[in-house]
């Protein structure tokens, strides 16, 4: 049963990114609600199931179909559920601006990943430009962060012992 | 071996993170092997399944719009064509003069975008046509503004396309009147870098780019897009041109796949 209530979220996730998330595209650049989803289920129920659930959760996001570096969603997913573990029932132990800026940097390492693998070639013609890149993704995808915050904020995530 | 299981349950979470990073990594370094083609294929298959419908729907939101387009269209090329008709008869008799040779004629198989994949980049495109219909890997895509991709993996009903903006998406093309042949890779919104170009080659703001043919994909002379930018470093050996792609990659609703005779369009 309790397999059934994260595998449900999953789906459901899985679906408005697949489905839905051509129509909020803005220049090519698209919110990302699986690592969303990640975040939250790893700050909630720890790294182990974190990191299978983004695993399996990118390779589905990737064989939807990405033109190259297949595997990537995966990889980054993994490393933003391990990363993202760590602060599993921290948030009364550490500073809250330490916290939140450990949970943003991680999102942002994990958008830094991305397009790094994903605009090298542009990072070789213009540094401004994958700067911009990094932060449009990024940005982008906090917005959608920051509007989950009023309905469940993190630091409740983060206190969630759901076993 | 007590030691180790008990290590292991005590480092499972590092544990687990080493087994999803070393099997992420072989799938990326396995992308060009034929099982993992197939296997994208497959789901790619299956995944149109539920997307179609939605492709269905985004589709009739915009016919209204293109249909009023596309009358506009017929008018204009109702009137040009008269003209041209004219122009073919004395083209094909001085051709016949001359001992032309001649043309190739591509042949073209339309698709339409079913899903753009679940990425937060767009770097492909699944379209609802396959190895069913005669399909393969490494065809070019184009659309009436000029060449979008390749196909990348080919399923049975489904086919996805890397599309310009990839990453590791490369065309080799020529510009037009010049001659100049270089490496087209995608920068940015609509726009392109075309790199490897001679020092002196002689290049100005407007100049068309074009397939250069030298490719086993790509038929010679497809349009590409139009030069808005020279970049001519001192400390350089190459010059490097900026090009504009007419296609709107995230607005694509039908492609056409280069399918028959690839002698390119003269």
């Amino acid at each position: 049963m309790v397999w059934i209530n994260r595998i449900i979220p999953l789906l459901m996730v899985f679906l408005i990114q697949f489905l839905l998330v051509d129509f909020l595209s803005i220049n090519l650049i698209r919110p990302d609600f699986i690592v969303i989803y990640v975040f939250y289920f790893s700050l909630m129920f720890g790294r182990a199931p974190g990191i299978i659930m983004g695993f399996t959760i990118g390779l589905l996001s990737d064989l939807t179909g990405v033109g190259s570096h297949f595997g990537l969603g995966p990889l980054t997913l993994s490393i933003t559920a391990y990363l993202t573990g760590y602060l599993n029932g921290k948030y009364e132990r550490l500073l809250p601006y330490v916290f939140h800026l450990f949970w943003i940097g991680i999102i942002g390492f994990h958008f830094f990943m991305l397009t790094y693998v994903r605009f090298q070639t542009v990072m070789v013609s213009d540094w401004v430009e994958f700067g911009m890149k990094w932060l449009l993704s990024f940005g982008y995808t906090m917005i959608f962060f920051f509007i989950i915050q009023f309905f469940y904020p993190v630091r409740e995530a983060s206190r969630a012992e759901i076993r | 071996m007590r030691n180790f299981v008990l290590a292991l349950l005590k480092y499972k979470d590092h544990f687990i993170l080493l087994v999803a990073v070393s099997l992420s990594l072989t799938i990326l370094l396995k992308n060009d092997s034929p099982n993992v083609h197939i296997i994208r294929g497959k789901f790619s298959d299956t995944f149109s399944i539920i997307s179609s419908p939605f492709a269905w729907m985004r589709s009739m939101i915009q016919l209204q719009d293109e249909t009023q387009l596309l009358r506009e269209k017929n008018v204009q090329l109702t009137l040009q064509m008269e003209a041209m008709l004219q122009s073919e008869a004395q083209f094909h008799d001085m051709r016949k003069l001359v001992g032309f040779k001649q043309d190739s004629s591509l042949t073209l198989i339309a698709g339409q975008v079913v899903n753009m994949g679940a990425s937060s980049n767009l770097s492909s495109i699944t379209i609802d046509i396959g190895s069913n219909d005669g399909v393969k890997v490494g065809q070019p895509v184009v659309v009436p503004g000029g060449v979008v991709g390749k196909t990348v993996v080919v399923g049975k009903n489904t086919t996805v396309v890397q599309i310009i903006n990839d990453v590791n998406y490369r065309l080799s093309v020529r510009i037009i009147p010049s001659g100049s042949v270089g490496i087209l890779q995608f920068l940015n919104n609509n726009i392109c870098e075309v790199r490897e170009l001679q020092k002196n080659a002689e290049i100005s703001i407007g100049d068309k780019v074009v397939t250069s043919g030298f490719s086993q994909i790509y038929p010679k002379n497809l349009p590409v897009g139009e030069v808005i930018e020279v970049l001519d470093e001192r400390n350089s050996f190459q010059k490097v041109a900026r090009v504009r792609i007419k296609p709107n990659l995230g607005a694509l609703m039908y492609v056409f796949i280069v399918m028959g005779d690839q002698d390119g369009l003269d």
